[in-house]
């Protein structure tokens, strides 16, 4: 009987408990984010991947030279990679990009492109805002229209690391 | 090893014992299957860790890796094929290891292979209606084979339930049984229902509120990630394995780092491994708070759970600013990290460890010693340690039935064999175990991060890797300790730049599988807390 | 000054003045009445809703509905539009009739116990002689529609709910009618205008503390049960159920069950509050040197009292049910019958004893 009364009284008290967990959180600060108030104020952090791009510089120039390899390893076909080939004017024929296409409803934001890209021509955005309205508007072009591929110096290719340069050919063998 | 070689010599003496593998490995006749198995029951080993069904191409086979219980670094790899692609079949071992009951029912959906006195062999995963079998190499995927039906059958229609035997003269005999009886009240859990976790489709005999049977349906999310990966290169299987356990996704993708880079002989380097063991920790407190938020909600307690994620999204924010994911964190690389570690990662897990710390007290007074809460959870659902080690249900839930089962102490990898911690072991193995021990495992991994994170060495975070990673032929197998146990990848490798065939061993499969006899005679209220205290995960099960 | 009842008294004078024929102004203020309970009733859901998700999101560290009007004030008016506006889905192989019913008889259960509600001084429907007793029943008839709803649904989680209701609502009753009887026995009336009157010096749980204490506690766990809310919400428990007995239903007929459960809420605390907290009457220090306190007290409108003090039960309502996890059918009925029906038995005879004494 003693104890039927303690147990109650035990209960009661670690019931109590658990309300004055809850009454301290009643009166913490709140964690909702306001989101679209606060837009533009609060920014995911910069490594976060939002969306995929091609950064241009202020001549309008990219990185690219097409050469796929971003699209081989790309697990779920998200990048098509269209190239022209051209005629220079010192008479060689050379692959350059013509459209990038990266259909953003398809990718799963693995960073495979972005690792294997040889020029780091593409890196990702933390826009996250992607809604529209129709499928077709999620399939979007990297390269801004009119943009051609920035000249680089000739130390570059050299420069960049060894393995990359490896990676390129075999890859493009592929 | 030459004891193992001893013990299989001694059951099968024209036992072909391979050379040059990563674990000890013997191939036997399909007819001394059973005479080897029973043997090696007898002999101790009571843990059947992993069944992989295989396509050699000319035959059709089966690989057991089987380790005792109290030893587990000493697997012991069966192999057994059969010639036979009309009608392979095998003899079961289900009635050895409880677990091999739904092995072996996903080996028959994946590649056609009967096993004799199995007692359902129906299909796991695919449809009952499905033609072909869809993981032999010579699979027609022809869509015109398999029409999306215009009018789904319905569930009762799948509900004969084949078994195979060989009778006297050596042919196969197929019986069919029904799997309820007409006068039974039947309710359809799921796969829309709020608390399966996941679309888990359970089919349960209710006498009032208590349970007598339950029959559970999975691949509702079944996307054939195993055969995915058969047709992708290394690197790109990689982002698959988050997309099965996506609570703990980073702990997945080390697996196969790790499986790869050992195959590969690649070294990864020491502030690599230190950063995973850091990244790993944070995964495990993550699920265990989702587990723990969840298990909470299941029982009705709405807030305790929104404290859980609340509390979990400041590791999110960690993983965000570091890796630049939050559920798919993908920051593992095959010989590294994808990126060093972000200026302000060590100061944020260090603000992160005593905060967590206070939320641990806040959530026992809240929820622990809640006299409703503990009174639901006491005594219900009580898993014995040998039914544990029969069904494999490792992880959290086998350590609550006192079963060392710690990956990270048995083999350790990364960096756990330079931290101090404690394997928590409950010996009553109840709901209110199951509960506490997902608490006391959070209080572990602040330990482990505690030491780890002021001591991650210089240097590169990335081994130098070939563009194009291609592993030696041979079958590896890398374990590891994810949030809800034994996560474990086999890869058999041709020495091509995609594996022939790679496996999953799913831990939540075990647990879902527990969950049939420890609900038996239980109440739904209890079903729903005892599969929240399992807390499994589907896509980890349908893959 | 704010009393409103000097309000009612005005409007009957001048409906008399104007009209002259008492049966034809008697016929007009029951229409009156009948459109302001109405009224009533409605406004207080849509508070009693803003309420709850507001007072539920504090307690999860959430803000709750910020969207709609300042504070997100009109949510709930947004809420009742929307479930006004949404499509009554028709459902084969049900019992039609009594699916159709079922809304209804939960919704009268709760409305006709406004009839004898007292919100003020001189502020009810009609004065009961038996006022209290006509409470308990009127407010029990909704399990027949919860019963009736899970049973016509022909649904197995309906049915579920719908079971588990009909054993909760059984057993809790008692209880809450054993502890109502405990402070009718002090009171000595189950008319709720004497019962109220009563307490004009001290509330009844000053008058008695130790029984009356314990009466006020197991009435407020019974009554919170009698909701099917907090802890004790296995009728609906939608971790398990999906929703209970309501699973089927669909717009303004889900409308009815939630309106009703929000009411009911309020209806227990109403009766808690007068039978306990003395309704309307204002707090007062039964002795000499309080006079000037008494006064002040005096100053705060009743229908203010009363609705200060049923909001403050409905507070610590709400506070219990987003704190606790929900019981098992076996640990409900435990602690009715194991725990709370013994300890009611014994605080009736101990509220007799105190009564005798003191």
């Amino acid at each position: 009987m003693i104890k039927y009364i303690k147990e109650i009284f035990s209960d009661i008290w670690n019931l109590l408990l658990g309300m004055k967990i809850t009454m301290i959180n009643f009166i913490r600060p709140k964690v909702t984010e306001q989101y679209p108030e606060n837009r533009g104020k609060k920014q995911p952090f910069e490594r976060f991947r939002g969306e995929l791009v091609i950064p241009h510089n202020e001549n309008n120039e990219h990185k690219c030279t097409g050469c796929g390899i971003c699209m081989i390893n790309c697990p779920n076909h998200t990048i098509n990679v269209i190239t022209n080939q051209i005629t220079t004017e010192d008479g060689k024929t050379k692959k350059v990009l013509d459209k990038y296409m990266y259909d953003l409803g398809s990718c799963t934001f693995c960073g495979l492109c972005t690792q294997v890209c040889p020029q780091k021509a593409i890196s990702w955005t933390p826009n996250f805002e992607h809604a529209v309205f129709t499928r077709s508007k999620l399939v979007k072009q990297l390269n801004h229209p009119g943009s051609k591929m920035e000249e680089k110096k000739v130390a570059a290719p050299a420069a960049a690391p060894k393995k990359e340069g490896e990676g390129n050919e075999t890859n493009v063998q592929q | 090893m030459e004891n193992l070689e001893k013990i299989i010599l001694s059951l099968a003496p024209d036992a072909k014992i391979e050379e040059n593998t990563q674990r000890f490995t013997a191939t036997i006749a399909p007819e001394k299957l059973r005479k080897v198995a029973e043997g090696l029951k007898a002999k101790g080993f009571d843990y059947l860790m992993c069944l992989t069904g295989m396509d050699y191409k000319d035959s059709l086979g089966v690989i057991y890796h089987i380790a005792p219980s109290n030893d587990e670094a000493n697997v012991i790899v069966l192999k057994t094929s059969t010639p036979d692609r009309e009608t392979p079949n095998l003899p079961t071992v289900s009635d050895l290891w409880e677990i091999a009951y739904f092995y072996e029912r996903e080996v028959y959906d994946f590649y056609g292979i009967i096993f004799t006195n199995h007692p359902d062999m129906r299909r796991l995963f695919l449809r009952e209606d499905w033609k072909g079998f869809p993981f032999r190499k010579d699979y027609d995927a022809n869509p015109a084979l398999n029409p999306i039906p215009e009018k789904v059958p319905s569930v009762e229609s799948f509900e004969n339930v084949p078994t195979y035997s060989i009778d006297k003269d050596g042919k196969l005999v197929k019986k069919e049984y029904p799997l309820f009886s007409k006068d039974e009240y039947v309710v359809n859990f799921g796969p829309q229902h709020p608390s399966t976790h996941g679309v888990l489709h359970l089919r349960i005999s209710l006498e009032g509120e208590i349970i007598k049977h339950i029959d559970p349906h999975f691949g509702y999310i079944h996307r054939g990630v195993e055969k995915m990966c058969e047709s992708m290169t290394y690197p790109q299987m990689l982002y698959l394995t988050e997309r099965l356990d996506y609570l703990c996704g980073t702990m997945n993708r080390h697996a196969l780092c790790a499986c790869i880079e050992k195959a590969a002989g690649i070294e990864v380097p020491a502030r690599a491994q230190y950063v995973r063991t850091i990244i790993d920790e944070l995964t495990r407190i993550a699920s265990h708070l989702i587990g723990w938020a969840c298990m909470c909600n299941d029982m009705g307690s709405i807030t305790a759970f929104i404290y859980g994620m609340r509390d979990r999204e400041k590791i999110m924010d960690i993983y965000e600013e570091t890796a630049g994911g939050r559920l798919m964190v993908n920051y593992y690389v095959i010989g590294g990290l994808a990126a060093d570690i972000h200026p302000n990662f060590q100061n944020r897990v260090k603000e992160f460890i005593p905060y967590m710390r206070k939320m641990i007290k806040e959530y026992h007074v809240l929820f622990t010693g809640n006299p409703i809460a503990y009174g639901r959870m006491k005594n219900i659902g009580i898993l014995s340690k040998e039914k544990a080690v029969a069904l494999g249900v490792t992880g959290p839930s086998g350590r609550a039935s006192g079963w060392a089962c710690d990956v990270r102490k048995i083999e350790p990898y990364a960096a756990y064999d330079k931290v101090n911690f404690e394997e928590v072991l409950h010996q009553e193995g109840g709901t209110f175990d199951r509960y506490m021990i997902r608490l006391e495992e959070i209080e572990q991994s602040l330990r482990i991060i505690e030491q780890l994170i002021d001591n991650i060495p210089d240097g590169d975070f990335k081994a130098k890797v070939p563009a194009i990673v291609k592993i030696p032929a041979g079958e590896y197998y890398q374990r590891v300790e994810n949030a809800r146990g034994d996560f474990s990848i086999y890869i058999n490798s041709t020495g091509d730049k995609n594996p022939y065939r790679v496996k999953f061993r799913s831990p939540c499969l075990s647990l879902i599988t527990a969950l049939c006899p420890l609900c038996d005679k239980e109440k739904i209220a209890d079903l729903i807390m005892i599969s929240g205290s399992m807390d499994y995960v589907i896509p980890c099960v349908d893959r | 000054m704010l009393e409103l009842d000097k309000f009612i008294e005005w409007i009957h004078s001048s409906l008399l003045y104007l009209i002259g024929l008492d049966w034809v102004v008697s016929l007009i203020e029951y229409v009156l009445i009948g459109v302001a309970f109405l009224s009533l009733y409605a406004v207080l859901a849509l508070i009693l809703i803003y309420v709850e998700r507001k007072i539920c999101a504090f307690f999860q560290c959430r803000l709750g509905p910020t969207r709609v009007g300042p504070w997100g004030l009109f949510q709930s008016i947004a809420d009742m539009v929307k479930i006004l506006l949404k499509e009554i889905i028709r459902i084969d192989k049900t019992d039609q009739l009594i699916f159709k019913v079922a809304p209804f008889i939960v919704i009268i259960g709760s409305f006709c116990t406004f009839g004898a509600l007292q919100f003020g001084r001189g502020l009810h429907g009609v004065d009961f002689n038996v006022g209290l007793f006509y409470m308990l029943a009127i407010s029990s008839l909704g399990v027949v529609g919860i019963l009736l709803a899970g049973w016509a649904s022909n649904n197995k989680y309906t049915l579920i709910g719908a079971m588990r209701s009909g054993a909760q609502l059984v057993s809790y009753e008692l209880s809450a009618g054993i502890s109502l009887l405990t402070m009718v026995i002090i009171s000595g009336s189950l008319n709720l205008t004497d019962i109220i009157e009563g307490q004009a010096n001290a509330w009844y749980i000053f008058q008695a503390p130790l029984p009356a204490l314990i009466a006020f506690v197991i009435y407020l766990i019974a009554g919170h049960a009698e909701t099917n809310r907090g802890p004790f919400d296995l009728p609906e428990a939608e971790s398990e159920l999906t929703a209970g007995y309501h699973t089927e239903y669909s717009g303004i007929q889900f409308g009815f069950f939630y309106l009703a459960e929000y009411l009911n809420m309020f209806i227990i605390a109403a009766i808690a509050a007068t039978v306990f907290l003395g309704g309307w009457q204002p707090f007062h220090i039964n002795a000499d040197w309080a006079a000037s306190f008494n006064g002040i007290m005096d100053c705060i409108p009743t229908w203010a009292w009363f609705f200060g003090k049923v909001f403050a039960l409905i507070f610590l309502s709400l506070w219990v049910r987003w704190t606790f996890p929900r019981l098992r059918i076996d640990q409900l009925l435990k602690l009715e019958w194991k725990i709370l029906m013994p300890i009611s038995l014994v605080n009736l005879l101990l509220m007799a004893v105190w009564v005798l004494i003191f």
